[in-house]
């Protein structure tokens, strides 16, 4: 698995007491998330969670898609902070600790930045990553790639048999 | 078989892109003895390279350039953006050839033109392309097949009311025809067709041209400047290649086909003390007058699975909707389309998160949905322009897309919208989301074709008013968007365009 010493760093949970909230750095965020090993952080799999809620997903699934995120964003220098600036962004909309916070309290902080650029590029990450992941295919009855099934010629491409004949 | 030709060699028709313009006009001068070569920015993939894997073919053959504004999801790769289109191939209709005469001026934003073409004129050029390409329905070829997706389009739009719905009209072998197979429903259209059953200039216009003798594809080659003499007449296109380096081909003449943004870009780069403002622009309308149609999308759960996903990505047309009607509260008309579409391109489109999203994504085997396109009223004030200072990693100033939907446009959509949802309705949908499509497919004008020299930048022929030995071959000569997509126009013209440079030649105008 891809060891990332700098991101961890910079990711450290830092008990710094800042002056506002909004600037403080998120008391959330991970050292390490969702390792091999399995060390999950239970609050990047909660947003995840919370913008693509599919019922009996496992959490592990949700896990291993901010997994990915974090690596991707972590190779590129312009979206490296995002995560960061996500985390303080919740956490002033709650004036606190954001993954403490209630769900409904929890989703209207996200309401409430999901206009902001940087929560867009995370979105539109995590979108990419999870509608893209083999485990949530599998929970929603997708499965990827066909030619070397032959396509769908011979595999139920006209099968619907639930519509008004000939009206 | 395949040819090379020198770079002094000023004999030949240099031809800027390969996709369905430049493919097109490239093979159609090729079989008439004409030499060309084709620059094309992008590699040359074969058919064992296109994986049923949306990121990864984005990868091999999508653009990434630096562009400001709004997106385009174009290819730079031999073939262009017929590697990753959907094939359906309707053609425009009458009205849509004179929208300043059916619609009148719309308000002082917009710039309407009526075509200095008919369709009289185009149809026996509608008539070739439709062979070559093998639109289904067409010629003696078979409708496509009907995948589920479209059954519930039809069923839903016949209960709604709507009469003219097929599944004809797609440029994908139904059957197995000129030398490729028939459609194994394979479902990956968008990220190249494994088997070439979808028409792509890569494995039709590109070989065959090959086989003629008379053509060269240079690939990995960026055309970045169009050079002249002192009379204004056009000598040779500077091209990148591969390893950076600069390259001039000299040519009689030259095609630019390079899919709007690049078309303007190359001949607003090639400016010069005779033609300040860039190439063939006297008129200031090149990059003016950037149309890419009324889009949105249709996404429904109905009570029982459909399974979108499997079948050609879109197979099936409603044209009930294209006439002009003023009455309902727009110019021009729109079409609708069955799409299918994959769980990530479902999410995109819907673009929210949260409960509401995911309950459509939970439902991923009931989804139905449709595609939305209509007539975009042509603004002087959409348009692509240069960077005055950002350059690009080919040095070349990075294009500025100015882009805006006309108010026309979302009274159209909305009407659309409305429309899909009582088709799917009908059929007992449980869910409903209609809205946008930001994603720039369909891209036209900024050379448009027009009787006056000061209204465009081209004539009938795609031919620069300014400069007689430059061509536009691809949508940027389109005097106005129509409501169906662009391609088949595309080629039509193309086809049409090397008849009269093979005439002119011939009459050694040229
Ligand atoms: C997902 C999708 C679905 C679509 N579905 C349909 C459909 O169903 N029906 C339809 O009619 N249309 C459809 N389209 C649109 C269709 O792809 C285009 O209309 C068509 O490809 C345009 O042809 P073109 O020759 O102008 O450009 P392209 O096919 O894009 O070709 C342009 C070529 O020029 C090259 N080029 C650009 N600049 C330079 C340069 N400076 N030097 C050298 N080479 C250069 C590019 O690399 C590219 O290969 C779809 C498009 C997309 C993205
Ligand atoms: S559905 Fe047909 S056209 Fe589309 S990729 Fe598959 S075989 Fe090719």
């Amino acid at each position: 698995m891809h060891d990332s010493q700098i991101t961890r760093r910079r990711f450290v949970l830092t008990a710094v007491a800042a002056s506002t909230v909004a600037v403080a750095p998120a008391s959330w965020l991970p050292e390490n998330i969702a390792r091999a090993d399995g060390t999950d952080d239970a609050a990047l799999t909660r947003l995840a969670r919370l913008l693509f809620p599919h019922a009996g997903l496992a959490d592990t699934v949700y896990a291993d898609v901010m997994e990915i995120l974090f690596t991707t964003f972590e190779s590129d220098p312009a979206k490296a902070q995002l995560l960061d600036t996500a985390a303080s962004a919740l956490d002033a909309q709650v004036n606190g600790n954001w993954f403490d916070a209630d769900e409904d309290s929890q989703i209207s902080a996200i309401r409430n930045i999901e206009g902001e650029v940087f929560f867009a590029a995370i979105l539109a990450g995590v979108r990419g990553i999870f509608y893209y992941h083999p485990g949530v295919w599998a929970h929603i009855d997708y499965p990827g790639s066909s030619k070397e099934h032959g396509g769908y010629k011979h595999r139920g491409f006209n099968d619907i048999g639930w519509l008004p004949e000939g009206e | 078989m395949a040819k090379q030709y020198a770079l002094d060699d000023a004999s030949v028709v240099v031809v800027i892109g390969s996709g369905a313009g430049g493919g097109t006009v490239a093979n159609e001068l090729a079989q008439k003895g004409i030499d060309v070569v084709c620059l094309e920015a992008g590699s040359r993939l074969t058919l064992a390279d296109v994986e049923n894997n949306p990121p990864a073919m984005d990868a091999k053959m999508g653009w990434y350039d630096k562009r400001i504004g709004a997106f385009l999801w174009v290819c730079k790769t031999v073939g262009g953006t017929t590697m990753r289109w959907s094939g359906i191939s309707p053609r425009l209709q009458e009205h849509e050839f004179r929208v300043l005469t059916s619609y009148g001026q719309i308000d002082a934003g917009t710039s309407l033109i009526d075509w200095p073409v008919t369709l009289e004129e185009l149809a026996p050029y509608y008539d070739r392309a439709e062979s070559k390409m093998g639109v289904s329905g067409t010629h003696g070829i078979p409708p496509s097949e009907e995948s589920n997706n479209y059954k519930v389009f039809k069923a839903g739009a016949l209960r709604a009311g709507y009469k003219q719905v097929t599944s004809e009209r797609l440029a994908i072998n139904p059957v197995a025809r000129d030398g490729r197979p028939g459609c194994q429903q394979i479902s990956f259209c968008h990220s190249g067709c494994a088997i070439g059953a979808k028409w792509s200039t890569l494995y039709t216009e590109i070989p065959k041209a090959e086989r003629t003798g008379h053509f060269e594809l240079r690939a990995n080659s960026m055309a970045v400047r169009i050079e002249h003499d002192k009379t204004g007449k056009v000598t040779g296109v500077i091209y990148r290649d591969q390893g950076g380096e600069l390259h001039e081909q000299k040519a009689r003449a030259v095609c630019i086909a390079g899919n709007v943004v690049e078309t303007a870009r190359i001949l607003l780069n090639s400016e010069s003390a005779l033609f300040p403002q860039g190439l063939a622009n006297s008129s200031g309308q090149v990059g003016r007058n950037y149309m890419r149609h009324t889009f949105g999308s249709a996404i429904a759960v109905m009570p029982k699975p459909v399974n979108l996903h499997r079948g050609a990505r879109q197979t099936g047309v409603l044209f009930d909707e294209q006439h002009h009607d003023p009455s309902r509260g727009f110019a021009g008309g729109y079409q609708l389309q069955a799409i299918g579409l994959n769980p990530h391109s479902i999410s995109n489109s819907i673009g929210d998160w949260g409960t509401g999203h995911t309950e459509f994504m939970q439902n991923y085997t009931k989804l139905a949905a449709l595609f939305i396109t209509g007539e975009d009223p042509p603004e002087a004030d959409n348009r692509i322009s240069l960077h005055p200072t950002e350059k690009d990693a080919n040095d070349l100033p990075v294009p500025v897309i100015e882009y805006r939907n006309h108010a026309n446009t979302d009274a159209m959509r909305d009407h659309a919208i409305a429309a899909s949802r009582r088709i799917y309705e009908s059929l007992g949908a449980t869910h409903f989301w209609g809205g946008d499509a930001p994603v720039g497919c369909h891209n036209m004008g900024v050379a448009r074709m027009s009787a006056d020299p000061k209204d465009g930048v081209t004539n009938r022929w795609g031919q620069a008013h300014d400069v007689p030995n430059v061509f536009v071959s691809d949508g940027s000569v389109f005097s106005s968007s129509g409501a169906g997509n662009p391609t088949l126009t595309i080629v039509a013209l193309a086809i049409r365009q090397a008849d009269h440079i093979a005439e002119r030649m011939k009459r050694k105008m040229l």
